[in-house]
C-alpha cells in the first residue's frame, strides 16, 4: 500500500465516524451530548479538510498512484 | 319497597359517592399514611358499609357522619398546605432516632419504639451495623429513613472524579408486538424508522415483546422467542475503536513522513483527535 492509498484509508474511515456522529447527534436527547457531538463534528471536519490537503499533494508528487 | 332493592340502589350509589371522595382525598399511599389518617379512612369504610347493608336507622345519620369523617381530613389536609404549623400539629413533627452515630434513646421512648425495632428498621435499609449510621429520622407517617455514613455510602462517579453522559429515561416503543406510537413522536421518530431498526435487526414486529429507544436513539429488543441471539448494539463502542485506530495512523504518518509541514501537521491533528477521544469517551463508552 502507497501513503497516499493508507492516507485515504483512514480519510474514508474518518469521514464514516464523522457521519455516524452526526445520526448520534439527530437522534439523542439530550442536549449536552448533541453539544459534544456537533463540537466532535467540527473538529473532525477540520481535520479531514487538512487530510484532503495533503492528500492531493500526495497525488501531485506521485501521480502514478492516482486513484489508488 | 323490598329490602334487596334498597340495599342495591344504596349500595350503588354509596360507590359512586366513595369513588368521587376517594379521589378527593388525593393519591397517598394508604398504607405510608400518618396513623391518624388511617383511623379516619378506617371510619369511613365502616360507615359506608353500614349504610349500604341499611343497618342504619336513618340513613341522613350516616351521611352526617360520613361528611364528617371524609371532608374534615380533606380540610385538615388543606390547613396543613397552608400552614407549616398546622401541618405540625396534624400530621406530628419528624423524629430523629439516630444523631452522628449516636442512637436518640429519649426519641425512641416517646415513639414508643424498642431498640429491637429500630435495629429491624435499620437493617431493612440495608445498614445491619449501626456503626455505618451516621444519621435516621423517623417520618410522621412511621417510615424510618437511614442516612448512611459517607466512607460507608456505594461508590458513585462523582466520588471517583469521572465523567459520565447524562442519560434519559429510556422509552417503551413496542410492547407485546404493538408500536406505542405516542412515545414513538415524543422521540420524534416515526413508524419507517422503527421499521428500518427492526429490518436491521433481522426481526419482525410480532416476535417483539418489548422495545425501548435509550437515550442516544438505540432499539433494544426483548423477543418472544429467546432462543434467538440478537446482536446488542454496538455502534458506539465500534465507532470509538475506529477512531482510535484513525489516531494511531494520524500518528504513524507523522513519524514516516519527510516533509516538515506534513509532519506538523499530523502531530497536530494527532494530539487533536486523542482530546476528542477522551472527550467523546464517557458518552461513547458507558
Amino acid at each position: 500500500m502507497t501513503v497516499a492509498s493508507q492516507l485515504k484509508k483512514t480519510l474514508a474511515s474518518l469521514k464514516g465516524n464523522q457521519g455516524t456522529l452526526e445520526l448520534y447527534a439527530l437522534q439523542t436527547r439530550n442536549e449536552e451530548t448533541k453539544a459534544v457531538y456537533t463540537e466532535t463534528i467540527k473538529d473532525l471536519g477540520i481535520i479531514i479538510n487538512d487530510l484532503e490537503r495533503r492528500e492531493q499533494i500526495l497525488e501531485f508528487e506521485e501521480p502514478q498512484y492516482k486513484g489508488n | 319497597m323490598q329490602a334487596w332493592i334498597q340495599v342495591l340502589t344504596s349500595s350503588i350509589s354509596l360507590f359512586v359517592l366513595m369513588l368521587v371522595l376517594v379521589r378527593l382525598a388525593g393519591k397517598r399511599n394508604i398504607a405510608r399514611t400518618t396513623p391518624f389518617k388511617f383511623i379516619s379512612y378506617i371510619v369511613a369504610a365502616i360507615i359506608t358499609a353500614l349504610m349500604s347493608l341499611n343497618l342504619l336507622p336513618n340513613i341522613y345519620l350516616g351521611f352526617i357522619a360520613l361528611g364528617v369523617w371524609v371532608l374534615l381530613p380533606i380540610a385538615l389536609d388543606y390547613l396543613a398546605l397552608k400552614s407549616k404549623w398546622a401541618h405540625d400539629v396534624i400530621n406530628g413533627k419528624q423524629a430523629v432516632l439516630v444523631r452522628r452515630g449516636k442512637i436518640m434513646e429519649e426519641s425512641l421512648f416517646r415513639e414508643r419504639m424498642t431498640g429491637e425495632e429500630l435495629l429491624r428498621e435499620l437493617r431493612s435499609k440495608n445498614a445491619f451495623a449501626l456503626a455505618d449510621v451516621e444519621f435516621a429520622v423517623m417520618e410522621d407517617t412511621g417510615d424510618i429513613n437511614v442516612f448512611i455514613k459517607s466512607d460507608r455510602k456505594p461508590l458513585s462517579a462523582h466520588d471517583l472524579g469521572r465523567k459520565v453522559a447524562p442519560l434519559a429515561e429510556p422509552q417503551t416503543v413496542i410492547l407485546d408486538g404493538n408500536i406505542l406510537y405516542e412515545p414513538l413522536s415524543t422521540l420524534g421518530f416515526n413508524r419507517e424508522w422503527l421499521g428500518t431498526q427492526l429490518e436491521t435487526a433481522g426481526v419482525s414486529l410480532d416476535n417483539v415483546f418489548v422495545g425501548q429507544v435509550d437515550s442516544s436513539g438505540d432499539l433494544y429488543l426483548d423477543l418472544f422467542d429467546d432462543s434467538v441471539q440478537l446482536p446488542q448494539p454496538t455502534v458506539k463502542e465500534m465507532l470509538y475503536a475506529s477512531l482510535q485506530q484513525s489516531q494511531a495512523d494520524l500518528v504513524t504518518y507523522s513519524l514516516e513522513t519527510q516533509d516538515k509541514t506534513a509532519q506538523a501537521m499530523y502531530s497536530r491533528h494527532a494530539k487533536k483527535l486523542a482530546e476528542l477521544m477522551e472527550m467523546l469517551q464517557p458518552y461513547l463508552l458507558r
